[in-house]
């Protein structure tokens, strides 16, 4: 019976905390709501669209292509990404450039975003160094799954 | 045979082995693998890349494995440090001059260089100058892509033109650093045999314009097959690709090379045959379709084998098969010719059968066969006569006429032959490929190419080569015997017989219990 | 004009009971969040104006609204549909016996702020209540789904345990106040205990209250005893239900709160007594006097009648976002061990302490 009715205030001991965070809460949300700036904030959340937090510097975001000099692709396809690519995402076809320096450049580079799962195992396989995670960009999604395939033309920009 | 029983150890493994055997080719038999590039089982060993060095109890030097003949009692070590070192010194002079092009080379993955690099070598490079620049894209075939910059000077490709096919259009000149692979006075390499060059080079000098740049080697599968471009039955690889999920057509087959079977065609293909294997891919028909009044009509296979079965089972009843016509070809498996042997000339008793084979070519000598099928022999040995197509014969009194293969249409000209299956009521085509005889046909049942079917085929000297599906059916499509085997379900003639037959391996056995020959 | 007059009085409380219904959605959500110290559905927006994101039941609505009805295969289609109205309804028609506020007068008639003052209402309530047990088994038997079934089934044995406590934890009530009108059950409320506290129910019957509120939280089916549908882990009975159908037995969920609320109000609290308003205003105990209208007394109680409902709703969200789930053996031994054993010696003790009175 004793340890019931110590169960009981438990109970109510429970929901006083929660009450204490909904009224605490509430006041700064209420302060707020009239535009009186307080130290502290009713919600730890960052409201994402408008607020941003700085990615880190080794995040992986949306992938690019880096370009030679010349504006070529620095890209040889050697299809290491292709191969280590654990999704399965990349799809690259080769062809012959006539400067035998380069000699292989790719005509067709397609990342299916759909399917990429951003472990950044391709920019590691490249021997070129021609392929990046850095821009930034993480807001990538589309209406259409057709918008998610990125070609080169929108890889290299 | 009675001077064998040289009895020598490598690598604390005693062998007996004949008189003259290399070292090499007894430590094969011992199973061990002694690093080579310039040594190839067909040529006379050259012994330049000298990657092959062994130790020999009792010699002060390294010997080569190549190049040496065993003596009694010999003690050879493979793996000793001295041994090792050795090798990774050879490496690293013949890494000096390589590129380390590896992720732009068609041959990374399957070469040799990378191999031993592998496993002897993973050393800095000592050389800090730059490498030597040489010409990257020489053309010394129409096929054939040589870059020297690759190149190792194993030779194999002048040895392999010298000795099998003694053309002799290559050959190394110059002299020290300066040797080059070239030929002579920029006569290309011509002969019907230049595509073996590619799969003899152990680096990535030697490329060819068909496989250059499509693909990476390791995501080929590879499987064992037969060529069915003519009656020799030579033994390949087909290299398959199983395609990329989302992108359509990807999933195709992208080399053939040669498998080694000294009985067949020793270790080589012919070009006809390695470049033929495109034409096997193109103009695949791969739908089951029904011309209803002109219009076509998509079918799935029981209504088609159904309506199919309709038409010839009343014949069938009243033993009134004379109007009935079958055209067959050579390039269906020993178990399709033996189905429709049965089926058609046992059950159903046609007398109309004839056989429409590509044209013959001319042989070269060696490999290639004048006869440009797979699988004459066998439609011989089951008693099956090669008529060939008469229009004429086909077409009189014929009322039901089924057309397996897409070669008619090669033998006779349009006008004729639209003119004579004119005549004929009902024309089912059983064919894998589209060749044109699908504008005078009702039925169209895409048959599974030769790549996708599981069988066996009988070359020339009667010798049965199994083999199995390198990809999946195209399309709709099916193999022959299985559409054979439904059709005979379908018109319910012995069907306790044709249900037992599932797979090519039972209809195999029940070949050999039929026919002697295939025992 | 009589029919008029309860019509409008339907279309008044159905309006008040389904806004407060939609909005209670909102409040669980944003109450939840600012306890769990975050924002809350704040994003619905019409034009670009979120206020708090109040707009947000409207999008829950147009979501499921145009949602597939879908109807499980091999399920009765007609049962399948029929349960979530059935829930919805009876829990919906427990409305109109609660007295929203005094009688007032409009042109020398007489009006009841209440839809229907039977005799019986306390027993009609608790009537309706139960009768919302055949909604959940329906849901999960005709769901074909043996997940659902088991669900309804749990449903059912939870709700009719804790019906017996909720029934007798009210007998006690009923004893003090010797009505089952709950018009009347108010008005006897009006009074003072001991000169200054108000004659509130829950001062009256305090163990009564504990136990009707435990066993009022058990009948609305939410989380110390949300097993029936315990919607992460254990399969419940409305899981083959989507789009509006899902929608009503959500809704079924929230009007179950604002009965329960309004029926702790009533019951406990004096529904829309104000303490020491009388008919022509306050009157402390202290001796303080405060003149007032009529009309101003009605408004002031028909509000107080509404704060205490929504502090009883929020109470509610509160529990629900403060305890874990109950097992579902200590369920059944609360029910039955606890609640029941304890609203009898409460009646036992009720009648002692009235015959001791008397």
């Amino acid at each position: 019976m004793i340890r019931s009715l110590g169960y009981f205030w438990e109970l109510i001991k429970g929901s006083l905390i929660t009450a204490r965070h909904f009224v605490v809460n509430m006041w700064f949300h209420t302060l707020k709501l009239f535009g009186i700036k307080t130290k502290r904030r009713g919600a730890v959340t960052i409201q994402y669209p408008e607020q941003k937090k700085a990615l880190a510097s080794r995040h992986r975001s949306l992938q690019r292509l880096l370009k030679r000099q010349d504006l070529k692709p620095r890209c040889v396809s050697c299809m290491l990404c292709v191969t280590v690519c654990p999704s399965e995402c990349i799809y690259v076809e080769a062809a012959e450039d006539p400067d035998p320096d380069i000699q292989k450049y790719p005509s067709t580079f397609i990342i299916d975003l759909s399917r990429c799962c951003f472990c950044g195992f391709c920019v590691e396989a490249c021997p070129e160094d021609a392929i990046r995670m850095d821009t930034g960009k993480i807001d990538l999604a589309q209406s259409t799954r057709q918008d998610l395939i990125y070609d080169l033309d929108k890889l290299l920009k | 045979m009675e001077s064998a029983g040289m009895k020598i150890v490598i690598d604390d493994r005693p062998v007996e082995v004949e008189e003259g055997t290399t070292i090499l080719q007894a430590a094969k038999q011992a199973g061990l693998h002694i690093p080579h590039l310039c040594f190839h089982p067909a040529f006379v060993p050259e012994g330049s890349c000298r990657i092959c060095l062994v130790e020999i109890e009792g010699l002060p030097k390294l010997e080569l494995a190549c190049a040496t003949a065993v003596r009694d009692g010999m003690k050879i070590s493979t793996q000793s440090p001295r041994v090792r070192e050795a090798r990774r010194g050879v490496l690293e002079f013949l890494m000096a001059d390589h590129p380390l092009d590896c992720p732009i080379c068609d041959k990374a993955g399957e070469c040799k260089l990378q191999d031993y690099y592998q496993e002897y070598g993973l050393f800095e490079g000592a050389f800090k100058e730059a490498k030597e620049k040489r010409d990257k894209i020489i053309k010394i075939a129409e096929k054939l892509i040589l870059d020297r910059e690759r190149c190792i000077l194993c030779t194999r490709c002048v040895r392999f033109l010298s000795e099998i096919t003694k053309t002799q259009e290559l050959g190394v000149f110059r002299r020290g650093i300066h040797s080059e692979i070239s030929t002579y006075e920029d006569a290309p390499v011509q002969n019907n045999y230049s595509g073996n060059l590619v799969d003899l080079c152990p680096v990535g000098a030697i490329t060819d314009t068909e496989f250059r740049f499509k693909t990476r080697t390791w995501f080929l599968a590879q499987s064992e097959s037969i060529c069915p471009l003519c009656s020799r039955g030579c033994n390949i690889y087909v290299d398959y690709h199983p395609g990329f999920t989302r992108i359509p057509g990807t999933a195709k087959i992208y080399r053939i090379r040669a498998r080694e079977n000294l009985e067949v065609n020793g270790r080589w293909i012919c070009d006809f045959g390695r470049y033929g294997f495109p034409s096997l891919e193109k103009d695949r028909g791969d739908k089951i379709l029904w011309k209803k009044e002109g219009r076509d009509t998509i079918m799935s296979w029981e209504k088609i084998l159904s309506l199919l079965a309709e038409k010839l089972r009343p014949r069938h009843r009243t033993k009134n098969t004379s109007n009935i016509a079958v055209v067959a070809n050579t390039w269906m498996t020993n178990e399709e010719l033996f189905l429709f042997k049965k089926i058609f000339k046992d059950d159903l008793g046609l007398k109309k059968i004839f056989f429409a084979d590509p044209r013959p070519g001319s042989g070269d000598g060696f490999l290639l066969q004048a006869e440009r099928t797979p699988n004459a022999r066998a439609a011989k040995e089951m008693g099956l006569e090669l008529n060939p197509v008469n229009l004429d014969d086909l077409s009189k009194n014929t009322d039901v006429l089924i057309i397996f293969g897409p070669f008619l249409a090669d033998l006779h000209d349009p006008s004729s032959l639209k003119n004579d299956l004119d005549k004929i009521r009902t024309k089912v085509l059983v064919s894998s490929h589209r060749s044109g005889l699908e504008s005078y046909v009702d039925f169209i049942l895409p048959a599974s190419g030769i790549l996708e079917k599981t069988g066996s085929l009988t070359n020339r000297d009667g010798l049965v080569q199994k083999f199995s599906a390198v990809c999946p059916p195209c399309g709709d499509s099916r193999p022959e015997w299985s559409v054979l085997i439904e059709l005979a379900k379908e018109l319910r003639i012995n069907a306790g017989y044709y249900s037992r037959l599932t797979q090519p391996e039972v209809i195999l056995k029940e070949m050999g219990k039929e026919i002697a020959f295939f025992r | 004009m009589d029919i008029v007059i309860v019509l409008i009085k339907i279309v008044l409380a159905l309006v008040w009971f389904l806004v407060l219904t939609l909005y209670l959605t909102w409040l669980e959500r944003k109450e939840s969040a600012v306890i769990q110290d975050r924002v809350g559905a704040n994003r619905a927006s019409i034009f670009g104006i979120r206020i708090l994101g109040l707009f947000q039941p409207f999008a829950d609505a147009i979501k499921m609204i145009f949602k597939e009805d879908f109807v499980p295969a091999f399920s009765k289609k007609f049962l399948h549909t029929l349960a979530p109205f059935l829930s919805f309804f009876f829990v919906a028609i427990c409305i109109t016996a609660m007295p929203f506020g005094n009688d007032i007068m409009v042109g020398g008639r007489t009006i009841s702020l209440q839809i229907f003052d039977a005799n019986v209402g306390l027993l009609f309530v608790l009537a309706m209540l139960s009768l919302g047990i055949y909604g959940i088994l329906l849901s999960g038997w005709a769901s074909n789904n043996r997940y659902s079934l088991l669900g309804g089934i749990r449903g059912a044995a939870q709700l009719i345990s804790y019906e017996v406590a909720l029934g007798l934890s009210l007998v006690g009530l009923i004893m003090v106040f010797p009505s089952l009108k709950l018009s009347e059950i108010v008005q006897s409320q009006g009074g003072l205990l001991f000169g200054f506290l108000p004659k509130w129910g829950v001062f009256l019957q305090p163990l009564g209250f504990i136990i009707f509120l435990f066993a009022a939280l058990a009948e609305t089916k939410r989380v110390p005893f949300d097993l029936p549908e315990g919607e992460s882990e254990i399969i419940g009975f409305f899981t083959e239900y989507g789009g509006l159908k899902w929608g009503l037995f959500m809704m079924t969920d929230f009007m179950e709160i604002i009965i329960v609320s309004t029926l702790l109000t009533t019951l406990f609290f004096g529904g829309w007594q104000v303490p020491w308003l009388s008919a022509d205003g306050f009157q402390f105990p202290w001796g303080g006097q405060w003149q007032m209208a009529r009309w101003l007394v009605i408004i002031f109680q028909v509000l107080a009648f509404n704060i205490k409902v929504f502090f009883f709703c929020w109470l509610q969200i509160l529990i629900r976002w403060t305890y874990p789930r109950f097992r579902y053996d200590q369920l059944m031994d609360m029910g039955w061990k606890l609640l029941v054993p304890l609203s009898l010696v409460n009646i036992v003790g009720t009648g002692l302490l009235l015959m001791v009175i008397k």
